[in-house]
């Protein structure tokens, strides 16, 4: 089995970090609203480990296509988005048909990737910052 | 004439459903190009790699949010849609 980029390690722990984050304030909804139980958790666990996992599954092939040929590339990258695809469709239909899982606690983390990229400018202009902190000292 | 307001029903749904995922095709499609290119821009400049990669990755993950918005409209039309339907038709006949 070939190594895991540093990248793609790096890039998958922010998601996880920021599905974790989302993952809780839907919780709090949840139980704000006063639709919480025991199925909205299970429900929750199961979508964000979906979520996550296709992410990393992502990033692994674009890992290992960037080794390859522009042709060999492009046909990688459409196969795995079909697979993840189908991976993903499974995922969503198990938790909507099986009953100790909440539907819509097990789709809606599917979103949260999306979400963490919108703030990924806040982290660089953190960086940025920090990077301007250290070169005046 | 109940049965085939019924049968129109789950059929709609299911042509519905059908029709969404067709913009699966689309991030396919938008991702093997990404990745065509990057490859390309990595072979130019190979010191570049992990900003490459980064910036493809989350566009890549960006691309595939609409399949997912498809993905979940098909799901919705042939396991929410069908049923809430069914019951309208049901409470308008009486």
């Amino acid at each position: 089995m070939s190594k895991i980029d540093g990248t793609v390690i790096k890039e998958t722990k922010y998601i996880t970090v920021w599905v974790i984050i989302l993952s809780v304030i839907m919780e709090a909804v949840f139980l704000i609203i006063g639709m919480w139980d025991y199925k909205v958790l299970l429900g929750n666990i199961w979508g964000a480990g979906i979520a996550v996992l296709n992410f990393l599954l992502m990033g692994i092939t674009v890992q290992k296509a960037v080794m390859k040929d522009e042709k060999d590339a492009a046909t990688t990258m459409k196969f795995s988005q079909t697979m993840r695809n189908a991976m993903l469709l499974i995922g969503a239909v198990l938790g909507i048909v099986l009953p100790f899982f909440n539907g819509a606690a097990a789709i809606i983390p599917f979103f949260f990737p999306r979400i963490a990229i919108a703030f990924i400018p806040l982290r660089e202009r953190n960086a940025s910052k920090r990077e301007v902190k250290n070169d005046g000292e | 004439m109940l049965e085939l307001a019924i049968g129109i029903i789950l059929g709609s749904c299911a042509l519905g459903a059908g029709i969404a995922m067709i913009a699966g095709i689309g991030p396919g499609i938008g991702e093997g190009n990404a990745v065509a290119k990057a490859c390309e821009a990595i072979g130019r400049q190979p010191e570049s790699k992990g900003n490459v990669t980064t910036t493809m990755l989350m566009g890549c993950a960006v691309a595939e949010t609409t399949g997912l918005y498809a993905l979940v409209i098909a799901i919705l039309l042939i396991f929410v849609a069908p049923g809430r339907l069914v019951n309208i038709l049901m409470e308008t006949i009486g």
